[in-house]
């Protein structure tokens, strides 16, 4: 059964890139490989007792400010989340959902439309590693390309949500990456990450 | 001494009751002459959590014409930090009879307090390649932007409305088109369209 899943994704794949090179033969496009449809990845951080939220949009990549991209780029993400762990420590199973869309046409399927759910919740493991205004959290989605591709239980990591100031413009950052296809990782240029208590059920 | 203390445990049962947060955000809004219709809508529950709304297209014709319309809201509440946040987004715009297009229209509402502040934040709302009665438009559009479209009525574009008494409670709602259709020779109101809404607000 998971056998075959992985094969439709693959041959999903294997289509999508051709569809990708037929509309634009000039431009390179990024690769999709076999790691497409690599096993979710397990939590590897330590249990967090908090949980988070977030929405809002990220432009510019890998810290280099927060300045919304040139309208003809469409280089930019927006995003919406919740996430937590399932129980208090020391399991790492976590909850919630995030969806996340990428506008920019030199993305993977032409850019996205991704909708995860989670099921696990950790302190970071990245560069991010110690800072208690950070949280990890990652699973699996349905992600539905431009290009009219649709594929089902993509991986997903959330490598570090940081909830540094209010507002979150400026200052809070995310980082994530679904499948092996893409990334991106910035500082927001509009909306807000909030760690909470973990406390009720939202 | 322990009336003192059942008022004391009154008062903080009533403060952590009273905190709430409220989140939406919609596509696209069309009422014509009292026919309503409405892309689908993400609504916050007043506890917090997440919602969205989707829809691959929507159109109403001669009104709006639009693609891949996201709507999301998350928000939670708690006593040290509350905060709730909206994001709609609809591309491939058409507007009143194409008299304004877009690539892709943004609103962001964010609403939170803290334990010393509390606020609201519109940045990251924005058009993507604007057209406005055939004129690209290559600024920042301004909150409150009002353009006259012949014909039509009028348009108020990245529309920002605050609400809350900014002590207790904070919220706003972005409507990034908010066309009013008028008629051509009374000059009434016939009806509008909003085209990228979110709104959010908190309360302590």
């Amino acid at each position: 059964m998971i056998k075959a899943r992985h094969l439709s994704l693959a041959l999903g794949a294997v289509a999508a890139i051709l569809v990708a090179a037929c509309q634009d033969t000039a431009s390179p496009r990024p690769s999709i490989t076999a790691g497409h449809v690599k096993p979710p990845p397990k939590g590897g951080g330590e249990c967090a007792n908090f949980r988070l939220t977030g929405g809002g949009r990220v432009d510019q990549r890998d810290h280099l400010g927060y300045a919304k991209s040139t309208p003809e780029s469409h280089d930019f993400a927006t995003f919406g989340f919740q996430a937590r762990p399932t129980s208090a420590c020391p399991p790492t199973d976590g909850s919630g959902n995030i969806e996340w869309n990428e506008h920019n046409p030199d993305e993977f399927g032409g850019g996205f439309a991704f909708h995860g759910r989670v099921t696990f919740f950790t302190t970071p493991t990245d560069e991010t590693a110690g800072d208690s205004r950070c949280g990890r959290f990652g699973g699996l989605g349905r992600l539905n390309t431009r290009n009219n591709g649709t594929f089902e239980d993509v991986p997903f990591e959330v490598s570090h949500a940081c909830d540094v100031a209010e507002p979150g413009v400026g200052n809070d950052h995310i980082k994530i990456t679904i499948g092996d296809v893409y990334t991106r990782h910035g500082i927001l240029s509009g909306g807000n990450i909030q760690q909470h208590r973990l406390t009720g059920n939202n | 001494m322990t009336l003192r203390f059942l008022v004391a445990l009154t008062l903080l049962a009533g403060a952590v009751q009273a905190q709430s947060v409220t989140g939406k955000a919609f596509g696209t809004y069309v009422n014509v002459a009292g026919m309503v219709s409405q892309s689908p809508v993400a609504m916050l529950p007043t506890t917090g959590g997440m919602a969205t709304g989707q829809a691959d297209a929507y159109g109403v014709p001669g009104s709006v014409d639009a693609q891949w319309l996201n709507a999301v809201t998350t928000g939670a509440v708690d006593t040290k930090k509350t905060g709730a946040q909206s994001t709609s987004e609809v591309e491939n715009v058409s507007a009143a009879a194409g008299a304004i297009t877009a690539d892709i229209v943004t609103a962001v509402a964010t609403s939170y307090f803290g334990q010393f502040n509390g606020g609201t934040d519109a940045t990251g709302s924005g058009f993507t390649n604007l057209v406005v009665n055939g004129v690209p438009v290559t600024e920042d559009v301004a909150p409150n932007t009002r353009v006259d479209l012949p014909g039509v009525g009028y348009a108020i574009l990245n529309e920002q409305t605050s609400t809350g008494d900014g002590v207790t409670s904070w919220g706003i709602t972005v409507n990034m088109i908010h066309v009013v259709l008028q008629d051509g020779l009374t000059g009434l109101t016939t009806g509008e369209v909003i085209i990228g809404s979110a709104s959010s607000s908190v309360a302590r």
